[in-house]
């Protein structure tokens, strides 16, 4: 059964729809990847599920239950935590700060603790920065923070809006293999990325979106085997 | 000449508490909503008038009077949260101000139609001789004011870097949407954090009133341009920055006003914030509030 379905979901800035009846689905403990050109409605997607915008109409069911349109710390609460495009850390906040207010609706302080010595013990370089304010951070640190804030409300399903943007290729490498890791403990992904080499390497499931709607939905086999989606993502480098 | 100096220096940060009060909560409030409220002082003056008619009718005593202009500030304030910032969260800065300003009037009318004459007096936080100390002098009321208003920055203080709740109007202030993704609840953070403005305000206003024994419709545009110009000078959204913003504006009030005289002091203040936004000084264009 699937974590999350999004159904006919239509989400519009005044006039203009950015989304144009959304249908998919992210099964329970895969890495799903949504695929998709610039403009095309992918940050207006995930802004939508977690309760940023409020869709024009559609439903997003989280384990059956309907949350279109219910705010965001609502949608917190019942398990979906967003890593926002261009990480959006707390910058005059110290990087321990970040994570505390990742875990604002917890009020199990023992436990929070521990969450924060296991986010330390995945992102070493947290650790060494943890009194630092996160503006200072470099783009890759700054990143992991955004992760490890998300992760620190124990998240039921993990939404990550292009995770490698801007950042260098080695960096890149890093935030993926934590992914990655983050799906073997067991942690339910939905990520927007226009890296689809990178994607390839640790998606079960794709859909793309143009212009609003979903165009393809396949697994990577799927994808690779698509003409148009190859030209267009994949490049002459596909191997 | 020395002593002047030292003199009008003291009467100054006397006076720059009370503004810096009245910038703190002017900046909360800008700092949270990125909009500034035209009726912060007006809503103040609302709180000031609860306690002269409470005076007049119930012969309430001081403690009492400061309870009843907190508690009138804030409800004041809910109102103009309600009808001016509320519906605009999402919308246009400038009709959430304007609307503000609507309000500053409906109070300034209100104020006059409840006490018609132009001038009430209202009760003394200390009557009698100040305190003499060698060659200078010190009001009793001015001690008081410069004390609570140490209180509260400490206080405010330990709130925004102590408390779960100071986290959360911190990470507010800092990056809403942010925010809101990592659970907190920002509308009612903002509903607190404007309550907690307007009984800062309302902290102000009863010390300057009751400083001055005197109330008058004027309350409410004085209390509304100081706040703002010490918040101004000491750099838009930075809460240390409003508490030296009002400082210095008191100490430039205190010192035009004896070397310049009277007319001057305002001028001066005035003149100075317009040098220092021409000049476009690094602290003032810096957006961080915390």
């Amino acid at each position: 059964m699937s974590l999350l379905a999004v159904e006919d979901v239509v989400t519009a800035y005044g006039k203009i729809e950015a989304l144009k009846g959304v249908s998919l689905e992210v099964a329970e403990g895969t890495i799903t990847c949504l695929l998709g050109p610039n403009g095309a409605g992918k940050t207006t997607l995930m802004m939508t599920i977690a309760g940023i915008l409020k869709p024009r109409r559609g439903r997003v069911l989280l384990g059956g239950t309907d949350i279109a349109g219910q705010a965001p710390h609502a949608i917190v609460a019942r398990g979906i935590a967003l890593v926002p495009e261009n990480r959006l850390v707390f910058p005059a906040m110290t990087v321990l700060e970040n994570l505390q207010a990742g875990a604002f609706q917890r009020r199990d302080k023992a436990a929070v603790a521990e969450d924060v010595e296991r986010m330390f013990t995945r992102f070493p370089r947290l650790k060494e920065r943890h009194a630092q304010q996160a503006g200072t951070l470099s783009g890759g640190e700054q990143q992991m923070l955004a992760v490890a804030r998300a992760l620190m409300s124990r998240p039921r399903l993990l939404l990550m809006d292009e995770p490698s943007l801007g950042l260098a290729p080695l960096v890149v490498e890093e935030i993926f293999r934590i992914i990655a890791e983050l799906h073997r403990d067991g942690t339910t992904i939905f990520l927007v990325e226009q890296n689809a080499h990178m994607a390839l390497k640790v998606a079960q499931h794709f859909f793309l979106i143009e212009q609003g709607k979903v165009t393809f939905s396949g697994d990577p086999g799927a994808l690779a085997e698509d003409e148009v989606i190859r030209r267009a993502y994949l490049g002459s480098a596909q191997q | 000449m020395l002593a002047d100096l030292v003199q009008n220096s003291l009467d100054g940060l006397a006076a720059g508490a009370a503004y810096a009060l009245l910038a703190l909560g002017f900046t909360l409030i800008f700092g949270v909503l990125r909009r500034a409220n035209l009726s912060y002082g007006p809503a103040i003056m609302f709180g000031c008038y609860a306690a002269a008619l409470t005076h007049q009718h119930f012969g309430a005593g001081l403690f009492m009077l400061a309870l009843v202009t907190i508690a009138g500030a804030v409800l004041a304030g809910a109102y103009v949260e309600r009808l001016c910032f509320a519906p605009h969260r999402e919308g246009s800065a400038i009709a959430a101000m304007v609307a503000s300003f609507a309000l500053w009037m409906q109070f300034e009318e209100l104020a006059a139609l409840v006490l018609p004459g132009h001038l009430y007096a209202f009760p003394m936080l200390h009557e009698g001789a100040p305190l003499a100390l060698g060659a200078f002098t010190f009001r009793i009321d001015a001690l008081v004011l410069l004390a609570v208003a140490i209180l509260v920055c400490a206080s405010l203080w330990w709130m925004l870097y102590r408390s779960r709740f100071g986290l959360a109007v911190r990470a507010v202030i800092e990056q809403p949407t942010a925010a809101s993704l990592a659970g907190i609840n920002v509308p009612r953070v903002l509903v607190r954090v404007f309550a907690l403005a307007s009984a800062i305000g309302g902290v102000a206003g009863y010390l300057v009133v009751a400083s001055n024994g005197q109330i008058t419709p004027m309350l409410g545009m004085w209390a509304t341009l100081k706040g703002l110009l010490a918040m101004m000078l000491g750099g838009l959204g930075s809460l240390p920055g409003a508490v030296l913003g009002g400082l210095a504006l008191g100490l430039i009030e205190a010192h035009s006003q004896w070397y310049l005289g009277p007319q001057m002091r305002d001028l001066i203040a005035y003149l100075l914030l317009f040098v220092l936004l021409a000049a476009r000084v690094p602290w003032m264009t810096s957006r961080s509030a915390s």
